[in-house]
């Protein structure tokens, strides 16, 4: 019989019964007419008929075993019994409630963005077989490169692990409507693009091979651009000046890339798929579907025999080191958060164990002030096992009381979250609670119900009658949970301090340049407005709003740059020179004012350097001395993107891309003279917010340019130190709460035991203890775990060293300074959570201490 | 679950019995206890004590079920009605018994 129907009969007794009774009255005047048709009188009828039925009663009885479930009344009435007993200690209840939630929540909140980072990036439904081929040539450090049109042929060739695979390309257009312009970015894909990531159109059809010239909508496009209008289908749309036929709308949820709004057929030339291409053209996404049963390291393996294969027939190659890296979608998108967001969860984690330690203390405490109750229940017949599932049950409400409280925690920090400024943060848009995370955080807290009254639960199935030997088991149960708290914060405490202190390295670096009060934005520049750079910069001094003004190419910290290699006219390479290899940037003439990059030799671009003039350049400092050491660069050639160009001065070196990295040879050209990039960008000094000034001359100067990304200086510098910020926030947070946790839990159990002994103490002071020594005695026993914690948390921090010391800047994982303040902090606190209850102890009056029992 | 039947009757017995009664259609425990007694010609009487609860298990196995009716001498009674799942389980206990009641042959002729 299944446990349904068994729950049901068991729901329903007693209608069931009735319906019983009711039965057998019927049945026994059924008898009592036949014997009275056989010709009984009718009192002896009703006689004989009762006695034939044998007991009724007994009957009913029987039944009704059958219908219920014996435990499952008890449980519901232990659950009664339970749930009174946490209602009369408010305070207690209280307490293990919110150390639950708090735990719970965080775990929660943290798992949600690790969720939607690492297996729903994007909140895409259907990425789950998604991988991501990218190339890597170690010799050259080039990691997670995007790839040529070869590894997409090949790619698509392995069809007995892949189903589909795709290209795309970034593509970026000017679209103009109702007099505004606007920049438009999206990617240009090959046919199976939208098959890859199991995507059906909303609207209309995705692309065929045939099509050229047409275009998919993103939602939002769809819905901005064209009033979400389902007939948008085959009207014309004219990116660029140009025109597509729009085929089809995707569908809301398809955000990928996450800022593209359109998507167009990538035709790839046949000439970009031939092998001599491998490693020419390396601007390709190149994403596969997995077949359905194909695991994500069979095809790594698959691809990596393949690149064997490659490297082995290609001598040169192997050199290099050539090699394709196939990742699952969600580490692609995760990217640079895994490691943080990972760190979190375990730190998460550790401060809801040292919650559980702490409430199972706390239950262990009461479980030893229950003894009384205990023992007269089991008196009057109460077996172990019903006392255990008892203790158990109270301990699983508290978690499920927990639980609850934890899922409303995590709500309110996901919506917190949400305002975190970080790289990729736009992802946290698509964090929310859905019902898997609610399911973690719920069982998360009934297991750790479980854990905290397991320890009560044993320490009673233990209970060898004595009642010393079980006063020390508990104790030595107790010991063990400060210890574990101790360490856990220890460790907590560790990773703040080094997590704080590589911040504090890292925001007292100096980028090389000014960045208060800049402002930057991109623009595209018109392709038929031969004179607008001029005319820009011309309105831009004029504006009296800004203090200076200039142009450049790309923004530093902006996410993006040039970087290449380069020739030094009439050098060999001397051996031991590093490779000739830097960042380029196009500039106005001022850019180096508005920014406030001293020059250190030479002359700065002027306003002279123009397309028809020689090619000249501004190199900085690094490169300065890297190539040119103990020289004179000036008037010396070098050849980057363009033919040679003299360089005409030295500026002082920044650091262009993170704060943490050091500064790369850098070549500055004129924008002038170096014409042939898409788009540039403004930037200028002004105390007032500048935005609208910006876009305001733009669009006074070429109302057909469209102006994005508009940020000041700091925001992009802040976004690059925003993990930092984010992890050392949280940690600081968790290392607190879980020292808190600690110092209460080591000051419960000692302020336990004095109270139990006071009059133990008594006897001792009335013979002539001295108070210095039942106040030694108490500190002893306390500081012993809070040692034996920072011993094993010393062996943690060391065991994870290797794992946090990615995360860290200019400080060592072991960093004795560190290591001993987080120490010297630690004990002197649980110095104080235990002078306070010893003191006590010592101060107890043997007088009154006698008569306390 | 034990099996708890009249103790002149093998164990499980009185349950194979009550759904071979229904075989024949719908009918009341009074109704199956009187069928039972008859075609047995009095050898097998069903104490209503062990009745009910056997009902009550078969009804708790879905082998039959039961509702409220009116009984071919107008009275209300409760009519049970074998299941399908309640014929398959009839089918094996018969199988079940032949074999067991071979094998006390067997014994009995050997002895």
């Amino acid at each position: 019989m299944n446990l349904w129907t068994h729950l049901r009969y068991s729901f329903r007794r007693r209608r069931l019964a009735r319906d019983l009774a009711e039965e057998m009255r019927l049945h026994r005047e059924m008898l009592e007419e036949q014997f009275a048709s056989e010709g009984t009188p009718p009192a002896e009828a009703r006689f004989a008929a009762q006695r034939r039925f044998g007991s009724a009663m007994a009957a009913v009885d029987q039944s009704r075993d059958q219908w219920s479930f014996a435990w499952f009344d008890s449980l519901l009435r232990d659950l009664q019994f339970a749930w009174r007993l946490l209602i009369r200690q408010p305070m207690f209840t209280v307490a293990a409630t919110l150390t639950v939630a708090f735990g719970v929540g965080a775990n929660t909140a943290i798992v949600s963005v690790l969720e939607t980072a690492l297996l729903n990036p994007l909140g895409l439904r259907h990425a789950d077989n998604v991988m991501v081929a990218r190339v890597r040539i170690e010799k050259l450090q080039m990691r997670h490169a995007q790839t040529s049109g070869v590894e997409f042929r090949e790619i698509q060739s392995m069809t007995d692990v892949f189903s589909a695979a795709a290209a795309m390309e970034g593509r970026a257009w000017t679209l103009q409507s109702g007099g505004e312009a606007t920049r438009l970015v999206g990617q240009a894909v090959t046919p199976d693009f939208f098959r890859v990531f199991g995507e059906y159109p909303a609207v209309g059809r995705f692309f065929t091979p045939e099509d050229d010239n047409s275009v998919v909508l993103s939602d939002s496009l769809w819905r901005t651009q064209f009033g979400a209008d389902p007939s948008v289908v085959g009207r014309v749309m004219m990116p660029d000046d140009r025109p597509y036929h729009i085929v089809g709308v995707a569908p809301a949820a398809f955000r990928f890339p996450a800022q593209a709004q359109a998507w167009t057929p990538l035709r790839l030339d046949p000439k970009r798929l031939l092998d001599s291409q491998r490693g020419n053209n390396m601007n390709l996404g190149l994403f596969a579907r997995l077949h359905d049963g194909v695991a994500p390291a069979q095809a790594v393996d698959r691809v990596g025999r393949h690149v064997a294969a490659i490297n082995s027939t290609r001598g040169r190659s192997s050199k290099l080191d050539y090699d394709i890296e196939l990742d699952p979608f969600g580490r692609y998108i995760a990217g640079d958060l895994r490691r943080p967001l990972l760190l979190l969860w375990s730190a998460a984690l550790l401060v809801l164990f040292t919650g559980c330690a702490n409430v199972a203390g706390l239950l262990l405490a009461r479980t030893a002030s229950r003894r009384k109750e205990i023992a007269i229940r089991i008196s009057v017949g109460a077996t172990h096992s019903q006392i255990v599932r008892q203790l158990l049950l109270e301990s699983l409400l508290l978690g499920a009381l927990g639980g609850a409280a934890g899922i409303a925690v995590a709500k309110f920090a996901i919506s917190l979250l949400k305002h975190l400024v970080i790289p990729g943060g736009s992802m946290l848009e698509f964090v929310s609670l859905n019902e898997r995370l609610v399911a973690y955080g719920f069982g998360l807290a009934l297991l750790s119900g479980l854990l905290f009254g397991l320890a009560p639960a044993v320490q009673l199935l233990r209970q060898s009658q004595s009642s010393d030997l079980v006063r020390s088991r508990r104790k030595w149960f107790q010991d063990i949970f400060v210890t574990a708290e101790v360490a856990g914060a220890f460790v907590l405490i560790v990773m703040t301090f080094l997590l704080l202190r590589s911040l504090w390295a890292v925001e007292r670096i100096q980028p090389g340049f000014d960045p208060h009060h800049v402002t930057t934005a991109y623009f595209i520049k018109p392709k038929n407005d031969p004179g607008f750079l001029d005319r820009l910069q011309t309105a831009l001094h004029a504006n009296p709003a800004l203090q200076s003004a200039s142009l450049v190419n790309p923004v530093p910290f902006g996410g993006g740059g040039f970087t290449s290699g380069f020739i030094i006219k009439n050098r060999e390479r001397r051996p031991g020179e590093p490779l000739r290899h830097g960042e380029m940037y196009q500039v106005s003439p001022d850019y180096f004012s508005t920014l406030r990059i001293p020059l250190l030799r030479g002359r700065t671009l002027a306003e002279s350097d123009t397309a028809s003039s020689p090619l000249v350049c501004v190199i900085d400092s690094r490169l300065a001395d890297r190539f040119f050491p103990g020289q004179d660069p000036i008037g010396q050639e070098i050849g980057m993107y363009k033919g040679s160009a003299r360089i005409v001065g030295v500026v002082a070196a920044i650091r262009g891309t993170t704060l943490e990295e050091g500064s790369r040879p850098t070549v500055y050209y004129s924008l002038a003279q170096v014409p042939f990039f898409q788009s540039a960008a403004i930037a200028v000094r002004s105390t007032a917010p500048a935005a609208s000034a910006i876009r305001e001359v733009v669009r006074r100067t070429n109302a057909a340019v469209p102006v994005y990304d508009v940020k000041t200086l700091e925001r992009r510098m802040g976004e690059s130190l925003g993990i930092r910020r984010v992890l050392a926030a949280l940690l600081t947070t968790f290392g607190a709460i879980s020292l808190l946790l600690a110092i209460l839990g080591l000051y419960g159990v000692i302020a336990q035991v004095v109270s139990e002994r006071t009059p133990e103490i008594g006897i001792r002071m009335a013979l002539g203890a001295r108070p210095s020594q039942i106040l030694s005695q108490f500190m002893r026993q306390g500081l012993r775990s809070g040692f034996l914690g920072l011993g094993l948390g010393f062996l943690a921090v060391i065991y994870a060293k290797r794992w946090i010391s990615g995360m860290l800047y200019q400080v060592q994982a072991s960093d004795p300074a560190t290591l001993s303040l987080a120490s010297v902090g630690i004990l002197s606190m649980l110095l104080i959570a235990v002078w306070w209850p010893a003191r006590r102890a010592s101060r107890i009056d043997p007088q009154h201490a006698l008569r306390h029992d | 679950m034990p099996t708890n039947t009249n103790p002149e009757l093998l164990p499980g017995t009185l349950e194979m019995l009550i759904l071979k009664t229904l075989t024949r259609g719908p009918n009341h425990g009074y109704g199956i206890a009187q069928h039972i007694t008859r075609v047995s010609q009095d050898a097998l009487r069903i104490g209503e004590g062990s009745l009910y609860p056997a009902l009550q298990r078969l009804l708790m196995n879905s082998w039959v079920a039961a509702e409220w009716g009116i009984s071919e001498t107008n009275r209300k009674a409760r009519f049970y009605k074998i299941t399908p799942a309640g014929r398959k389980q009839l089918a094996q206990e018969v199988r079940d018994f032949d074999f067991q009641l071979a094998a006390i042959a067997r014994v009995m002729q050997g002895a």
